[in-house]
């Protein structure tokens, strides 16, 4: 492929890229996500591959691998085009009914079809699924329309316009009042302006500067960096193309975390191919303007994803933050005027840059403008990637497109922003998602984690979970976070296993206030989100675990006891065996005994029981 | 030509050189504001919290540390608001319940307000205040020592935890450890570590006067830098 | 670690300090841990301290500074995989392999490593087996799977 020498070179082939992708007659949609691969999703593409060429297809039928559709619990996902059936579950061993039925006959196959859980019956089209529909997906539609590996496949479907609008008819000013004027913030977490960043940056004195795209997707329980910088490597360049341009920046760096190994080699051969088009480098399209890109990998630390901590990496140090009295648009990597955004933000500014500031600004409220992607996990019917406006409710995410909750369990709380955020009582669900109401409520929007928690969740051993994590993850500089975190993690240890007292309460309260108002970087100045917030809603249950030193939930394992109802069991000995520490005994068809000196509550004979007879109290 | 700079700390007017940190501008104007990471000399990191300050600006109010803050045209800084006082105390005794038997953090502790400690006593030998590694590194350049390992595993070691011979057994890192200076009554026994209150004289007079220099026996040997020049 | 795959991994990287973690990461790809003598090797050739080296391989999760096992088994403790009882997996794979996280099986055989999050919570619980990622683990598989493993090796050391 010979490089492309000026925008009439690119338009030229993208017609002839789109009348290729046109010509098929049916292509076929296989996710090749990290979810869907661990499922595997490969062994269909072969088994399709081959089905392709035994029944010598290949001129109509196109097989398009593509990144993650967000959809991963139904995985092997395939949709079939123009028909727009979709099936999950897909294995190798179906392929050939696939072909023969669906391609060939145009027959669908019942039994792959999706099944709605909440009105229990089989859908027949990927549009008609409701936890699509009620989605409104522009960043997450273009994943299905694109092989990662492929740049013909992004240019085919517009990839790089936006580039060419802004290299041959805007000034940097301009793209800069443009990203302004959408409304865009920071979509990591910190919901940072992301025009008046550039615009810092821009500002800053200094020729040599860097724009940085944080793949460091840090917080557990979300996935959409992953989902997008796999799937869709490309539109992160563009984006990134676009802010150098604006900002004044000759080089990039995608630095993305270790645990992502198809993200990291989605995104090196995207630059690959860049460079090899002409779209990274020098002089691109005739423009003037150089700029290229690196990937940077991740060492496995949560650190990582707070902007000094994350350059510090990038310039082959510990990750670290350090103070920001001054911003990293002024002095970042390498002391250089640096813009990080994530990857959800550089995503943004190509749509934002092809239909227009007002276009972005028409979807979300007045403070938060533009969709933003959820994952939404936990005890929901329909767990996957979930893109809406800014300002749906909490409510309308967990029930309508969520399916309500999975287990006939009631449901407890919503936990949002990952470490930094908080957990909202089922009373505060018809709140709008938008960046200050969350915060406000104790909680935040964050980078987009949301997990739902049922009755069957304890709150105090939720907050234990978080500190733990946040210990664990906590870079150790500043006396706030590394004694601060560990103290209350104490507390909340204490609580979780009988020792608490009653005046712990107002001392977690106070010791967060401080955590929060004093730690040098955001993972101390977030930490005791997690348990100020459940403190504020869910007080009583740390009141139980304290005064009467019960778990309501039935979690604290220091405050529970297991025990078998022997009306139920039917002595089919599954728990004898799988009990790690022997604390079962029982005769073949009597009902079984647990010894509740050896019993450690871990709860595997409580999930292995088929019949329901394992009591938790 | 030297510039310099105008600026407010808790409601004086004080002239510093541009460059300068907030903490050294106020130190040397004779206002006390407790420090623990801070040694003349060597370049600050803001690690302890203790020196904390608020800053209005655009009407809104900020809370950083003052020895990484530089000192800015018309900045107005307060050391003594109820809720930096009230932060600080809450540090020094995180650290005070973490090595109490430091009569250097013992006295921070008195200086700081702390009355009461409501967190089980440890009886750690490190407070990762980084006073060894920085000199080590800055003025010495010899980098023997460094901090190793994240969060609660962060500990000051040589690499592979064996004395390489670039290290010349100078003693600066001893001399200005805080945990060297052994409490008046000599160390505490594990499980019998207790607030020192030797020095509550002293705790009243600071309680009197909490921002101002007292030119206080606080720390002595552990250099608290306006003693070294008293 | 051979001298020649040394030499390709700090080939065209020699005197570039900001290399180190990059070095580090392709080191422990290839070689499963990082040595002292590598690492010494490395601050040399990178102009980086001795103390800088050590300081960056301990401070990154990804890397080992001892030996690990023959396969390494990585059990998520993300937020979406923890409600699906990764704490059940975690417990069952330590009573197995009579490892905690983070330890090698006396034999070598199993290294056991716990991650925050591998950003595949729709399919949780999730564990890693030597790269490959399995999902919605349950205790009983887990035990099954190390197993099998188990049985296989005994069987090659037989055969050998």
């Amino acid at each position: 492929m010979p490089r492309l020498a000026n925008s009439k070179d690119l338009e030229e082939e993208r017609a002839r890229l789109l009348e290729r992708r046109r010509s098929y007659r049916t292509t076929l949609i296989l996710c090749g996500g990290t979810g869907c691969q661990a499922s595997r999703s490969l062994a269909v593409a072969e088994a399709i591959r081959e089905g392709i060429e035994a029944r010598q297809l290949a001129g109509s039928l196109h097989l398009r691998v593509t990144g993650c559709h967000g959809f991963c619990e139904q995985g092997p996902v395939l949709v079939l085009e123009p028909s727009n059936i979709l099936y999950c579950h897909v294995t190798a061993e179906d392929v050939p009914e696939i072909l023969d039925a669906t391609v060939l006959r145009g027959e669908v196959v019942e039994r792959l079809l999706y099944t709605d859980p909440v009105r229990n019956m089989k859908i027949r089209t990927e549009r008609e699924i409701p936890f699509y529909r009620a989605q409104d997906r522009i960043l997450l539609a273009q994943n299905r329309e694109v092989d990662p590996c492929s740049i013909e496949d992004y240019i085919a479907i517009g990839g790089y316009s936006a580039l060419v609008k802004v290299l041959e008819g805007m000034a940097p000013d301009e793209v800069i009042r443009e990203v302004h004027e959408s409304g865009l913030r920071g979509r990591g977490g910190g919901g940072f302006p992301t025009g008046r960043k550039w615009q810092e940056c821009r500002r800053a004195p200094g020729a040599t500067k860097y724009v940085i795209c944080n793949a460091d997707e840090g917080d557990p329980g979300a996935y959409m960096d992953r989902c997008l910088l796999e799937g869709n490597p490309h539109l992160i360049l563009e984006g990134m193309l676009i802010g150098a341009y604006a900002i004044g920046a000759q080089q990039g760096y995608i630095y993305v975390r270790k645990e992502y190994p198809l993200a990291v080699k989605h995104s090196r051969i995207a630059i690959e191919q860049a460079r090899q088009w002409g779209l990274l480098g020098e002089n691109i399209l005739g423009s003037g303007f150089s700029f290229d890109v690196e990937v940077a990998r991740g060492g496995g630390a949560f650190v990582c994803g707070e902007s000094t901590a994350l350059m510090a990496s990038l310039e082959g140090r510990v990750g670290e933050p350090r103070p920001k009295d001054v911003h990293t648009a002024e002095q970042g990597l390498w002391n250089r005027p640096s813009n990080l955004n994530n990857v959800e933000t550089w995503a943004n500014v190509p749509h934002i840059i092809r239909n227009g500031a007002a276009w972005f600004a028409s979807r979300g409220t007045a403070g938060s403008k533009g969709t933003k992607i959820f994952a939404l996990t936990g005890c929901v019917k329909n767990t996957g990637l979930v893109e809406v406006p800014m300002g749906t409710s909490l409510r309308t995410i967990i029930e309508e497109i969520g399916g309500g909750v999975r287990n006939g369990v009631g449901l407890k709380a919503v936990q949002t922003g990952g470490p930094s955020g908080g957990c909202l009582p089922v009373d505060k669900f018809d709140l709008p998602v938008d960046f200050e109401t969350l915060a406000e409520a104790g909680s935040m929007v964050g980078s987009g984690g949301m997990v739902v928690m049922d009755q069957r969740t304890c709150m105090v051993d939720v907050a234990k979970y978080f500190l733990r994590f946040l210990q664990d993850e906590s870079c150790g500089k500043c006396v706030p976070c590394r004694l601060g975190v560990d103290r209350m993690l104490e507390i909340v240890t204490d609580i979780s296993e009988g020792r608490g007292r009653i005046d712990q309460i107002p001392l977690l309260e106070e010791l967060g206030e401080t955590v929060a108002a004093t730690s040098l970087c955001g993972l101390g100045k977030t930490a005791p989100n997690p348990v100020l917030s459940t403190l504020k809603y869910f007080r009583d249950e740390y009141e139980a675990h304290i005064r009467a030193h019960k778990c309501p939930a039935g979690v604290c394992r220091a405050l529970i006891s297991y025990s078998i109802d022997p009306e139920k069991c039917t002595g089919c000995g599954v728990c004898l065996k799988a009990c790690p520490h022997g604390a079962i005994r029982g005769e073949k068809k009597a009902p079984h005994v647990i010894d509740p000196a050896s019993c450690q509550k871990c709860g595997i004979c409580r999930s292995e029981c088929k019949f329901d007879s394992v009591v938790v109290q | 030509m030297q510039q310099y700079v105008s600026l407010r700390i808790n409601g004086s007017r004080i002239t510093a050189p541009k460059g300068t940190s907030v903490l050294d501008a106020a130190l040397s104007h004779g206002i006390c504001i407790p420090h623990l990471c801070h040694v003349p000399g060597l370049t600050d990191f803001g690690g302890c919290r203790l020196c904390i300050v608020e800053i209005v600006r655009n009407g809104r109010s900020k809370i950083t540390t003052s020895c990484t803050l530089e000192v800015q045209q018309d900045m107005v800084v307060r050391s003594d608001t109820d809720r930096v006082r009230r932060y600080r105390k809450n540090i020094a005794e995180l650290l005070v319940a973490e090595a109490p038997n430091s009569r250097a953090i013992q006295d921070l502790a008195a200086r700081c307000g702390v009355q009461e400690v409501r967190y089980p006593f440890r009886n750690e030998k490190c407070v990762l205040c980084g006073r060894c590694v920085r000199v080590c590194e800055e003025i010495w350049q010899a980098r023997a020592i460094g901090f190793v390992g994240r969060g609660k595993k962060r500990h000051v070691d040589f690499p592979f935890g064996v004395r390489p011979d670039f290290c010349k057994k100078c003693g600066t890192c001893v001399d200005l450890c805080p945990m060297t200076i052994t409490p008046c009554a000599g160390p505490m026994k594990r499980g019998e570590e207790t607030l020192c209150a030797k020095c509550a004289s002293q705790l009243s007079m600071t309680l009197k006067m909490p921002d101002h220099c007292v030119q206080c026996d606080l720390g002595k040997g552990f250099g608290c830098e306006r003693a070294a020049c008293a | 670690m051979s001298t020649d795959g040394l030499q390709r991994i700090l080939e065209e990287r020699e005197g570039k300090p900001s290399q180190l973690v990059e070095v580090l990461q392709d080191i422990q790809e290839a070689h499963g841990y990082l040595s002292e003598n590598v690492m010494k090797i490395v601050s040399e050739k990178l102009g980086v301290p001795l103390i800088e080296v050590f300081r960056v391989a301990n401070f990154y999760k990804a890397f080992s500074l001892v030996p690990r096992g023959r396969h390494l088994l990585t059990l998520c403790t993300g937020t979406a995989c923890h409600v699906r009882g990764a704490p059940l997996l975690i417990s069952e794979a330590a009573s197995q392999l009579g490892a905690q996280p983070g330890e090698t099986t006396r034999d070598g055989l199993f290294t056991l490593e716990c991650v925050n999050c591998l950003g595949a919570c729709a399919i949780g619980s999730v564990a890693v087996l030597d790269g490959q990622v399995l999902p919605h683990m349950t205790p009983s598989k887990l035990r099954r799977l190390i197993r099998s493993i188990q049985k296989t090796e005994q069987q090659e050391v037989a055969n050998a």
